[in-house]
């Protein structure tokens, strides 16, 4: 079950996407694309902005757009040490940070609460806040029909594809199962002894969670009647993971995948991952959407990849026998202090960064998914552009609750490594995840 | 120069001015940024003192709280770690600054703080388990001055950014009752750090301070400088391989300096760092935008750009000013080229206006030299004719000059005798020669082809020039000309000629006015000596056309020797022989004018509005017996021209009413006409540039320039007359004069060449003997009458009018006589004049009678010429009609109109009843005793 029930916020799924479509259509704010200040210009303001990442560069660069219109505002990232349990006393200090960073798993946290009673609702019409440029897997809308946190990067499960190793052989990046089946046995032909690789772990960056965790996703939503089941733990429920984890077992089983060679070469599941991607025999990379994000920076440190630079792209794993599946999922929200000093000037900010443009620039740089439809401005990204929506879903859509999520990552971990049968692991649902 | 190339030229200048205004604004700029940056960095200094002394305080703060604490400890009363919080509780001034105590040996980070979490009032415990400030240990030093300083964290009590002090306390431990040791760490907010520098911002308006730690994260974090870690900023926005970064991490991480880098706006900013004194861990970074603390090091635009429009427009007004400028000088050539015109139009006018009167003086001139007898005559006849030529020279230099300024002058090749060209060439420079006691020496290569084609005039004009330049600036001593050849091609020879003369000599120095126009050498030296300046320049100008140019060689005192090469082709290559000897024989032989031909059965016309002219021109033609008939108008002249043929005719060009051409178009015109191919030559004083073109052009045979060359005359008339109409020259003597009788030189009284020299012609003399003839009669009655009367005055007038009119005849004596008598007169001395007076007029007497046969001489003159006169003979009605108009000018006192109708008449040959009348009436005007004239014409009415 959703845990966030319990709590006084609850979540509504979006399922009334389209009546709050309906109702910010109505308050129709300028999404022209072009920003129009909707304040003095000569405003001066600082307003700072709270988060965990050591470095926000994208935000900063955004500031500094910002200033093209507010040349008198000054605006500050400030990185929280131990966020997670400083924020709520920052927001509570002479020093409150204006805006500040929260994620989804916060609003079922009860140590969170401050965070959100200082949370503005951003869906005030009155605050003209563009949240029609938000795609619906990445919107998320409290149960009465708030919105008090901005989606501002989202990430993805999937794989990074060596499209000079395909161009090679003249393959093309398989769009469904069967293809990818085919892509692998050629691949292993053409002397790839293992056409996809990705770090051996129960972490959501780790290989199986990108592999088929969307797939299993999908399944449930096809029977949401399942859902309740898994939230319980009941050991029934986990015959619901066994079509992906057959599929799993079945390339680990032709040597599409090798967990052992996996952890042999790959030690993390973020920097290594990326590293050895860059090595340029690795034809599909597993990973997320934060492993992505990585690859620029980690190009000019991969010596090989300097001495023999490949074109690569983001894909999901097309592990239905239609094609993949689009787990959409926001890495990182923005919400306001509503006492903050520089209210106006912070939803000024606000308002600013919530357009495409922006967005699509902040996750260009970061190389996060843009929480928008427009993944025109990182070429990585471009297969995601027109995916089709009903293979695109959030892992809320799915009513399934944190614990499910482990207990498949454990299920498909130890299939892969041969700990468990498919069977055993369908068996243990309940008991698989270990802490 | 053209235009676009002045502009460019100009625009060049400006591009160098720009450059050195741009290389020197950025020397100085330079020099001025680099002191920018020093006082910066010294700014930094200031910055780095001022943190330097907070963090000493604010850890001598810490130290405070510590010694007290562990004072207490060591003086067996230590202090549990609740009381030593609470102590600090009291001891601390600020609410904003917190105390931790922090226990080394827990894993966990745990403590304990002066203030309670924000988040529950309850709570005072600390955590530091998820702040990575410590690392795996406790790296504390325990020295005194030591300033142990965390980074920039966030306090996990407030969430606030902060910086802790820290220090070792021994603090009681209530369960073991052992000490135990903690650390204390005095905990404030960054912003108070920040504020300590806040003021550095009036000096430098967008200056940031930063504090960075070795690893290049931040303490304090100025707003420009974005990531959270200063080295990995640096690497995000500047190009900067492993070496740039390691050389930056290493420069700013050990003394004060300054570097450029770029910020994330990819602007250049300027970073002065130092590190903190005692804190070798901590830098600080000053940072400001570039364009904030220096100016532009390429260039001040605006400077440059002011300078440029500077110098653009100075260019345009310059440009504007010059085209104003080129604009006059356009209109002040217009205006010098019709000056120019003008000019020439002046000389034309002057060379028809000087070589009109200089035809009638050379050309009487001629006639004197031709028949006067008397040596003093001669003489002075020669000089005119040598004045003539000189002037005549001078005209042409002036002519010459004229054409060749205006690129007018023409090189007219034709086949010409040497041996000819060569007499002209001696003839004339003989004579100076002679004049001047110069010594003519000839050395002429006997091979010297005979003839050659060449430009004969311009090449005897070069010649010309050098030998009178030779002969003016001798004084003494001799001139050589010397004339050779070398052969050159088969049909062509090189003629060497030069002049040597032992004359005053050249200084180098004026070597370079030689051939300027209008230079003369030594001016004031030479003064005496004639020249416009111009004869050198014209000759090296000819030659130059020729393809030659004069060498000249000289030593200053001692002479000069001109020479030049001109390539001819040869014609004949007959030697001309022995030249020197011919020239000598011809000097022998040497004589008198002779005409060269006769043509009695010839018959031309003259046509020329000055009867002087004409005069001249029939005189000089006389010994050729050539038949002239002369017309004083083109209209007269067309008349005669329809009725008689002519062998040649003579037209002058600048008559009144029509001019020679027009008057040959119509002659030409004329149908039927017996004159058709009779050859025209224009007689003209034009010798500008351009007229001969002109007269050929416009149908003229030929032309003859006045003053008339009598030699060039006689050569157009055998060239132009019919072969058998020509004869050898007349051997008939000279015709000696007939004018004065016999009688008159036997005369005793009578010098007659006196009389002549003061009467200044026969013709004259023998009127004026006639008038004292005609007046002697009445003059001595008159003196007879006064004296009778007593009339003194009137009786002395008298006398002196026969003194003077004695005087003219050439009677000194008689003249002398009265002279002496005309003074007692003036002195009153009656007595005299009565004694002596008629002595005088016995005398007087006696020449009136021997004067007296003059009658007879001038009654059989008179007779002879009416016997040879054929003039017309004058109508009865036209004689009334002049009369009638004489009559109506007498009665409107037009007397002029009188006098010109007389002298109409005397052109007719006029009834014997009538000539009495006639000559009452040439009296009447002679005398202006205009009113006796109608009574003379009413007697004849009556």
């Amino acid at each position: 079950m959703l845990r966030f029930s319990r709590f006084k916020r609850s979540i509504l799924i979006t399922a009334t996407a389209s009546l709050m479509l309906f109702t910010a259509c109505a308050q129709k704010p300028d999404n022209s694309g072009e920003f129009k200040p909707g304040l003095k210009t000569d405003t001066a303001c600082s307003i700072k902005v709270a988060g965990n990442y050591s470095n926000f560069e994208s935000l900063e660069s955004e500031f500094e757009r910002f200033y093209e219109y507010y040349p008198n505002a000054s605006l500050n990232y400030v990185y929280l040490d131990d966020y997670n349990n400083t924020i709520s006393s920052a927001l509570m200090s002479d020093e409150a940070p204006d805006i500040y960073v929260t994620a989804s798993w916060m609003l079922e946290d009860d140590k969170m609460g401050p965070v959100f009673e200082n949370a503005e609702i951003l869906s005030d019409p009155s605050l003209k806040i563009d949240l029609d440029c938000v795609r619906k897997g990445a919107k998320l809308t409290l149960e009465n029909g708030d919105i008090n946190m901005l989606p501002i990067f989202t990430r993805s499960y999937g794989m990074l594809v060596n499209m000079d190793i395909f161009e090679k052989n003249n393959l093309k990046v398989p769009n469904n199962y069967s293809e990818l089946v085919d892509v692998c046995d050629k691949l292993k032909a053409a002397g790839y002894e293992t056409p996809i690789m990705g770090a051996n772990g129960t972490t959501v960056a780790g290989m199986y969670y990108a592999f088929d965790f969307p797939l299993f996703c999908y399944d449930v939503i096809k029977n949401p009647e399942s859902a309740a089941p898994l939230n319980a733990m009941d050991k029934s429920a986990g015959e619901m993971m066994r079509p992906a984890l057959l599929k799993l077992k079945d390339f680990v089983d032709k040597g599409y995948l090798n967990p052992g060679r996996c952890s042999t070469e790959i030690e993390d599941d973020y920097n290594a991952v990326i590293m050895r991607f860059f090595e340029g025999d690795v034809p599909m990379m597993l990973g997320s959407g934060d492993m992505v994000s990585g690859t620029l920076k980690r190009e000019s440190k991969s010596e090989k990849f300097q001495s023999n630079p490949f074109k690569y792209k983001f894909y999901v794993v097309p592990i239905g026998d239609d094609g993949g599946y689009f787990l959409d999922a926001v890495n990182l929200f923005f919400s306001v202090n509503k006492n903050s000093s520089n209210l106006d000037m912070t939803n000024e900010f606000i308002r600013f960064i919530m357009r495409e443009k922006e967005l699509g620039n902040m996750a260009q740089i970061k190389r996060l998914i843009t929480p928008t439809n427009d993944f025109s401005l990182d070429e990585v990204y471009s297969s995601l552009e027109g995916f089709p929506e009903d293979k695109s879903f959030s892992y809320q859509e799915t009513g399934l609750n944190d614990a499910v999520n482990k207990e498949f990552r454990a299920a498909a971990y130890k299939v892969a490594n041969g700990t468990l049968t498919v069977d055993e692991a369908v068996a243990q649902y309940g008991s698989l995840w270990e802490d | 120069m053209k235009k676009s190339k002045v502009i460019a030229i100009n625009l060049m200048i400006m591009a160098l001015i720009l450059f050195f205004i741009i290389k020197y604004v950025n020397t100085k700029m330079s020099e001025s940024n680099a002191n920018a940056v020093e006082a910066f960095k010294k700014m930094t200094i200031s910055a780095e003192q001022i943190v330097t002394n907070y963090l000493f305080d604010e850890q001598h703060l810490c130290d405070i709280w510590a010694n007290y604490i562990n004072r207490s400890a060591d003086a067996g009363t230590p202090m549990t770690a609740e009381e030593a919080i609470s102590f600090i509780r009291k001891a601390k001034i600020s609410p904003s600054i917190y105390g931790h105590l922090i226990f080394p040996e827990d894993t966990l980070k745990n403590g304990i703080s002066t203030h309670h979490a924000l988040k529950d009032p309850e709570d005072y415990s600390v955590s530091y388990r998820n702040i990575d400030l410590f690392g795996n240990t406790f790296d504390i030093g325990k020295e005194d001055g030591v300033v142990n300083l965390t980074r920039a964290y966030t306090n996990p009590q407030n969430g606030v950014q902060s910086i802790a002090f820290m220090n070792y306390v021994k603090v009681l431990d209530e369960t073991t009752g052992d000490l135990k040791e903690a650390i204390l760490m005095r905990v404030e907010p960054v912003s108070s750090l920040e504020d300590k520098l806040v003021f550095f911002n009036g000096e430098y308006d967008r200056v940031e301070i930063s504090l960075i730690n070795k690893d290049g994260d931040y303490l304090v974090h100025g707003k420009s400088l974005k990531n959270s870690n200063f080295f990995e900023y640096f690497k995000s926005y500047n190009q900067a391989d492993s070496t740039v970064y390691n050389n930056m991490t290493q420069e700013i991480t050990s003394d004060l300096g300054a570097m450029k880098m770029l910020n994330s706006k990819g602007e250049e900013c300027i970073i002065s760092h130092i590190p903190l004194k005692s804190l070798n861990a901590w830098y600080l970074l000053a940072y400001i935008p570039a364009r904030e603390l220096v100016a532009n090091t390429v260039v001040d635009w605006l400077l440059l750009g002011m300078v440029t429009l500077g110098l653009l427009g100075l260019l345009v007004f310059n440009y504007i000013i010059l085209m104003t400028y080129n604009l006059k000088l356009s209109e002040a050539a217009v205006a010098a080229n019709q000056a120019n015109e003008a000019k020439s139009h002046f000389l034309s006018t002057m060379s028809h206006d000087i070589r009109t009167p200089m035809n009638a003086i050379l050309g009487l001139n001629e006639m004197v030299l031709r028949d006067s007898h008397e040596e003093e005559i001669l003489a002075y006849s020669e000089s005119i004719r040598t004045a003539g030529k000189t002037l005549l020279e001078i005209i042409n230099d002036i002519l010459d000059f004229s054409k060749i300024e205006a690129g007018k002058m023409d090189i007219h090749n034709a086949d010409y005798n040497f041996v000819s060209m060569l007499n002209d060439l001696v003839n004339m420079v003989q004579t100076r020669a002679e004049e001047k006691g110069l010594l003519l020496k000839l050395d002429v290569d006997r091979n010297i082809p005979m003839v050659m084609n060449g430009d004969e005039i311009r090449i005897k004009q070069v010649i010309t020039n050098i030998l009178s330049n030779a002969v003016k600036y001798t004084k003494e001593g001799s001139i050589t000309f010397k004339a050779g050849f070398k052969e050159e091609g088969p049909e062509t020879v090189r003629l060497l000629i030069s002049v040597t003369d032992t004359g005053i000599g050249i200084k180098p120095e004026d070597m370079k006015k030689l051939f300027m126009a209008f230079e003369r050498i030594e001016e004031l030296k030479n003064r005496n000596i004639e020249g416009t300046g111009l004869g050198m320049s014209i000759a090296q100008s000819f030659l130059n056309m020729m393809g030659s140019h004069i060498e000249v060689e000289s030593e200053y005192g001692k002479g000069s020797t001109f020479s030049f090469e001109l390539v001819q082709v040869v014609k004949d290559r007959t030697p001309i022989g022995d030249y020197e000897e011919t020239f000598r024989n011809s000097v022998l032989e040497r004589k008198k004018y002779k005409e060269s031909f006769t043509a009695p059965e010839a018959r031309i016309l003259a046509v020329d509005d000055s009867e002087v002219n004409l005069f001249v021109f029939e005189n000089l033609l006389k010994r050729t017996k050539v038949q002239i008939d002369t017309a004083t108008s083109g209209d007269e002249g067309i008349v005669l021209y329809k009725q008689r043929k002519y062998d040649v005719i003579f037209l002058d060009h600048m008559m009144p009413d029509k001019d020679g051409i027009e008057t040959l178009m119509e002659m030409r015109e004329t149908p039927g006409t017996l004159n058709a191919r009779t050859p025209v030559i224009c007689f003209t004083a034009n010798a500008i540039s351009g007229m001969r073109e002109i007269y050929i052009s416009s149908g003229f045979d030929d032309y003859l320039t006045k003053p008339v060359d009598p030699g060039r005359l006689e050569a157009l008339l055998l060239k132009y007359l019919p072969k058998d109409k020509i004869a050898p020259a007349s051997e008939e003597k000279e015709e000696k004069s007939q004018l004065i009788p016999e009688f008159i030189y036997g005369i005793e009284a009578i010098d007659v060449n006196t009389g002549c020299k003061y009467c200044g012609s026969d013709k004259v003399y023998m009127s004026t003997l006639e008038k004292y003839l005609e007046n002697a009669k009445k003059n001595r009655e008159d003196i007879e009458g006064y004296l009778a009367a007593g009339d003194l005055k009137n009786t002395t007038v008298k006398i002196h009018a026969l003194k003077s009119s004695s005087r003219l005849i050439g009677a000194l004596k008689l003249g002398d006589f009265a002279e002496r008598l005309e003074k007692a007169g003036d002195a009153g001395d009656k007595a005299t004049l009565d004694k002596e007076l008629g002595e005088l007029l016995d005398q007087y007497g006696k020449l009136v009678r021997e004067l007296e046969p003059l009658q007879f001489y001038k009654k059989a003159a008179e007779a002879e010429s009416d016997a040879a006169d054929d003039r017309p003979v004058i109508s009865e009605d036209d004689l009334k009609k002049a009369y009638n108009d004489i009559r109506e000018s007498c009665d409107s006192f037009d007397y002029d109109n009188v006098s010109d109708i007389v002298e109409s008449l005397g052109k007719y040959r006029l009834p014997e009843n009538e000539k009495g009348r006639f000559e009452a009436l040439k009296k009447a005007v002679d005398d202006f005793d205009y009113e006796q004239i109608p009574g003379i014409i009413s007697g004849e009415e009556q």
